[in-house]
């Protein structure tokens, strides 16, 4: 019993100062880790909400849910100049998550990637920037559309699939178009009152 | 929570992701111990019970002790101001806590049944350092599961490195009288046979299961 | 022995993937490209080389009966410092890598070498030893993905090496080239041994 008592307590002692360790490399690092998770957000941002200014996008969260975020002109706050959400849905092998901007008046003006785990060679072409080109062809293809064609080509839409990675193409297609509809919800539709407030400003 | 959902669950940790095919989680084991169909139905056995518990365990240490919720232990207990954010020393707590359940499975299988202990007995200690153990415990935590999912989740991620375990003995049974280039014997062999069995689980891949 | 035989063992003559069969799951997982296969090859090594050092200080004052456990906190200290720094430092290798960064602490190149070498040996011995064993390991690991990467993706290290007119074999980056690149390599150095005994 005394000989259980003295190793017990010999592990104790062992796991405790591995766990003060620890928690002084955390007081450490985890700013760092956590600048480092704004900052992705921070990119994807600024690329889907190229006309935004990067300092003065807002997140409209309802519940401690982040619901989508405002874009505005300036850092006045005054000319809104478009939305962004975060369109996810499960693909081939991971969920795709992609930020997706839009315009005042329900048109794709930018989009990036924030995370997909897909199959390397096929499914990572929705990321994919082709030799001599700045951005990826396939996340090209979606800018300037509004809701109304936004469709795959194997579904009878203009969106031309990856070869060999139909099923990233239409998740991700499919989860912009699904983040659409909802934030088309919660503006309560892109219409009038957005585009008079530009006009007062 | 629907049905359909822990389903889907399983299915996929079976054979869409199976974890010795797909993840490559538990090679060691799935290399060393499926020389005959005996031994691999016994590890496939011992790391199904094991999984499952380490994955109920691990889902409430994650939950109550390391996540930042006011239902954490440590905030009921202390009454800091903000919940204790904890979850930094996951690695070191997992490991720990599956490493003593295995012992505490080991001496309760060993004084409720010498029998099963017989045929489990010796593969139980070779479980701390198989990294599907360990691996299930974190797939949890990453894809947020709920209790009863990640239940199903170490289940069926159990009947899925059994499945290719004794998959794989009844190949390697029969690979024992094949004439195979001395250089591939053994440990080659095994890895060649892995390769074109992962290939027939990427058919599985192509399921659309919702 | 000359001390620098423990240096040279992890290479070719003990090398812990190839000859040993020990660190398999991420020698398969994450060798898909060379920047991962280098990335997780210098996480194990700093993991090793800590936990040799620190398990040969105490080798001396550790209860027989609770070695493991205590070297395998030990190892898991080092495993959640590197996961932190990585997570701090380099989030798109940290990305990359995935559940295989907490999962060194399973990797039973770092226990065996605790168990078989540094709780027997010298500080400087383990050091030389943690030293080798995971540049040894860092070898294997980059070996398999040279030949994924460049096969599977015409890439190496992410830039495009095979012209255009290369068809990139795909299966080799997918799990089950994994699985062939390896065997082929564990063959290969079965040859290798099986000639020099010969000759």
């Amino acid at each position: 019993m005394k000989e259980i008592l003295k190793l017990g307590g010999i592990l104790m002692l062992v796991t405790a100062i591995a766990g003060a360790a620890l928690s002084m490399v955390n007081v450490i690092t985890k700013p760092k880790i956590e600048e480092q998770k704004r900052l992705v957000t921070q990119r994807a941002l600024v690329a889907a909400l190229p006309t935004a200014d990067p300092d003065s996008i807002e997140a409209v969260t309802q519940n401690d849910q982040l619901e989508y975020y405002i874009g505005y002109a300036t850092a006045a706050k005054k000319k809104i100049v478009g939305y962004a959400f975060i369109a996810k849905k499960y693909g081939y092998s991971s969920e795709i998550e992609t930020m997706v901007g839009v315009d005042t008046t329900g048109k794709i003006i930018g989009l990036k990637v924030i995370d997909h785990k897909e199959t390397p060679g096929l499914g990572t072409k929705i990321e994919e920037i082709r030799y001599g080109e700045s951005s990826p062809y396939f996340q090209d293809q979606f800018i300037n559309r509004t809701i109304d064609n936004i469709a795959l080509d194997k579904d009878n839409g203009e969106i031309k699939s990856i070869t060999g990675a139909t099923v990233s193409s239409r998740a991700m297609t499919e989860s912009i178009v699904e983040g659409f509809k909802r934030l088309e919800q919660k503006l309560d539709g892109f219409k009038k009152p957005i585009t008079t407030q530009e006009q007062v400003n | 929570m629907e049905l359909s959902e822990l389903f889907i669950i399983a299915l996929s940790a079976i054979f869409i992701n199976n974890f010795v095919l797909m993840q490559f989680l538990g090679i060691c084991p799935y290399i060393g111990v499926s020389k005959n169909m005996d031994s691999a139905l016994g590890m496939g056995m011992a790391v199904i019970f094991v999984m499952t518990m380490a994955s109920m365990v691990t889902w409430l240490i994650n939950a109550f002790l390391l996540q930042p919720t006011t239902s954490n232990i440590f905030y009921l207990i202390f009454s800091p101001q903000e919940p204790p954010d904890l979850t930094y020393l996951k690695t070191i707590a997992f490991i720990l806590v599956i490493a003593s359940l295995v012992q505490f499975v080991e001496i309760v299988v060993q004084k409720v049944s010498p029998a099963l202990y017989k045929s489990l007995g010796i593969y139980l200690p070779l479980i701390t350092t198989n990294c599907a153990i360990l691996g299930v415990a974190l797939l949890n935590l990453e894809k947020d599961f709920s209790f009863i999912e990640s239940i199903i989740h170490g289940i069926s991620a159990g009947i899925g490195f059994t499945l290719a375990l004794v998959l794989m003995a009844g190949i390697r049974e029969r690979l024992e009288l094949a004439p195979v280039p001395k250089p591939l014997k053994g440990i080659p062999i095994a890895f060649l046979m892995a390769g074109l069995m992962s290939i027939a689980f990427l058919g599985f891949s192509g399921l659309k299961l919702n | 022995m000359p001390i620098s035989n423990e240096f040279f063992k992890g290479f070719y003559k003990e090398n812990p993937v190839f000859k040993l069969a020990l660190g398999l799951c991420p020698t398969l997982a994450v060798s898909n490209s060379l920047q991962n296969a280098v990335g997780m090859g210098a996480a194990a090594t700093f993991v090793l080389l800590c936990s040799n050092v620190i398990v040969s200080l105490i080798r001396k004052g550790v209860p027989k009966k609770i070695r493991i456990p205590i070297y395998i906190v030990i190892i898991a200290t080092f495993v959640t410092i590197v996961d932190l720094v990585m997570a701090g430092f380099a989030p798109d290798l940290h990305k990359s890598l995935g559940i295989f960064v907490p999962l060194i602490v399973v990797n039973c190149v770092i226990l065996g070498r605790a168990e078989a070498f540094a709780g027997k040996n010298s500080v400087a011995y383990s050091f030389i030893d943690g030293l080798g064993m995971g540049i040894g390991f860092t070898f294997a690991l980059s070996a398999v993905a040279v030949v994924r990467e460049l096969l599977g993706s015409g890439k190496l290290w992410g830039f495009p090496i095979m012209g255009s007119g290369f068809e990139p074999v795909l299966l080799l980056i997918l799990p089950p080239g994994a699985f062939l690149t390896l065997g082929l390599f564990v063959g290969l150095f079965n040859w290798l041994d099986n000639k020099r005994t010969t000759a």
